[in-house]
């Protein structure tokens, strides 16, 4: 089996003859494959052991100034503890048998609340990191490096729609191997705002609204209800912070920092970043009681 | 992810001099999707004696239902309120009980015994007895809470500053996991008072 690792040559290979120096450093990067029988359950016990974090809410939107892309800041770990459990038991005679029973559990730590989700590809696009953090990070800044030769190459922009192309075109090969990239390319190029959801799985979407994540359906429900294309970009930014809020409020891997960033003609700009905790006494701010449990009157006089 | 975890919780008590607190998260969830931000974990026995309940919270209801019964038996007979010793083990013999299928949460026991001496203990699911002099936790974010505990905690503490102490240590805490949070709910009890504090956290 061929994998394609035309995601990592980042320059084109020279051949010189006779120089051995430069045969060293032009062959290209590859990554190694295990020497092991069993390539599949191999490959199953790797993904469970890197497996990455899960929770996260992410979402981004087209509307009438350009895009408007917006994610939490929460990594939640879910670790395994492995229980071998293995007896033996005896027959009648000198049967043996053996009995193994592994264990797993998940508990929902917090491992941070201040990851980048939003990654700048480059000035004028953005990509959303759900699923491995590893793998968004890696692959988008492959992207950032691909759309970049393309420009020297063409001498002009690379459009999302290309840079989309790029990468589903690369998860799709590397698929079934346990990547997990849940991502939004947004960005402005020649013909306006962009907006594509690609995956793992080597689904690649256009659309106008998007939310990826286990917060995602809370999300869904306040950026569906408060959506208009003719928005301004402060309208447009609040939307996106209060459906961001609203996921971290119901869903309990989502957190942190809801971050905002506008993509418009002249490149992304981040526009807030505000701690959810306090945005939630903002939304609903804390009166005190004014009603007084007991309270002293004077006695009417007789 | 495993059924103590379904509905996710966190319960801390602390002794202090001549007084404990006992504070709980408020969320009550069904894996990762918020139900409710106000669900009461702990609840009183009588003046002087608090339980907390975590884990499933039917279980954490249902048994709690079955205690308040007990106890109300025990004062018929006996004319009197029950004492924290007495009560944990009533506890522990209950929930030994259901050995083979046991109630799914763990309890937290804060009370004031003769001579209005704190008494605090925690048991396992099926009932096994855990004393402590300093401080009990239990629930999903169990490990943060007793580092946070171990950290912060002194002897002989006045009520005033066991209730900065214990606030501390479980906002810290339920701050790292997942499952529990959404606001914190404190008992200050002393031999002549009860405070029930509502803590403003973090609802994320």
């Amino acid at each position: 089996m061929k994998l394609d690792t035309s995601g990592l040559e980042s320059f084109p290979s020279l051949i010189l003859h006779g120089n051995d120096v430069a045969g060293e450093i032009s062959a290209p990067p590859s990554f190694d494959l295990p020497n092991s029988n069993d390539f599949d359950g191999f490959l199953k016990e790797a993904i469970q052991m890197v497996k990455p974090a899960k929770g996260t809410t992410t979402l981004a939107f087209i509307f009438k100034e350009g895009v408007m892309v917006a994610a939490d800041s929460r990594a939640s770990m879910g670790g395994y503890i492995c229980e071998c459990l293995s007896t033996l038991l005896f027959g009648t005679g000198r049967v043996l048998c053996y009995l193994l029973l592994i264990k797993q559990f998940f508990f929902f730590f917090i491992a941070s609340q201040s990851v980048k989700k939003i990654i700048e590809i480059n000035p004028y696009m953005l990509g959303t990191m759900a699923g491995g953090a590893a793998d968004c990070q890696f692959w988008h800044r492959n992207l950032g490096i691909k759309c970049r030769l393309h420009e020297l190459a063409n001498k002009r922009r690379i459009s999302v729609t290309g840079a989309s192309k790029l990468l589903a075109n690369i998860l799709y090969s590397y698929r079934g191997m346990g990547l997990s990239v849940g991502t939004m390319i947004a960005g402005w190029d020649e013909t306006g705002p962009g907006l594509y959801y690609v995956d793992s799985e080597g689904g690649r979407l256009k659309g106008t609204r998007f939310s990826v994540g286990s917060g995602s359906p809370y999300a869904y429900g306040v950026l569906d209800s408060g959506y208009k294309y003719d928005m301004s970009i402060e309208e447009a930014s609040e939307l996106a912070r209060r459906a961001i809020y609203h996921a971290t409020f119901r869903d309990g891997a989502s957190g942190g920092v809801a971050s905002v960033y506008y993509v418009g003609p002249t490149g992304w700009k981040k526009l807030s970043g505000d701690d959810v905790g306090e945005l939630h006494y903002h939304y609903n701010p804390v009166t005190p009681s004014t009603t007084v449990e007991q309270e002293m009157v004077d006695a009417a006089a007789a | 992810m495993s059924i103590f975890e379904y509905n996710g919780s966190a319960l801390v008590a602390m002794v202090g001099k001549n007084c404990f607190a006992i504070a709980s998260d408020r969320r009550l969830g069904v894996q990762l999707q918020t139900i409710a931000t106000d669900f009461k974990r702990i609840s009183k026995i009588h003046d002087k004696l608090f339980i907390g309940l975590s884990g499933l919270a039917t279980d954490a209801q249902t048994l709690y239902q079955r205690l308040v019964f007990r106890h109300k038996l025990y004062q018929l007979r006996e004319e009197r309120d029950m004492k924290p010793e007495t009560f944990a083990s009533l506890v522990s013999a209950i929930l030994y009980e259901k050995r083979f299928g046991p109630y799914f949460t763990q309890p937290v026991i804060a009370g004031l015994g003769d001579d209005d001496k704190p008494f605090i203990c925690t048991m396992d699911a099926i009932g096994a007895k855990e004393l402590a002099k300093d401080f009990v936790v239990a629930g999903t974010a169990s490990e943060s809470l007793y580092g946070a505990c171990e950290a912060m905690f002194k002897p002989d503490m006045e009520a005033e500053e066991l209730f900065e102490t214990i606030s501390q240590a479980l906002l810290s805490s339920v701050d790292r996991d997942c499952l529990s949070g959404w606001g914190g709910h404190v008992y200050v009890v002393t031999p002549t008072e009860v405070k029930e504090r509502i803590l403003k956290g973090r609802m994320d």
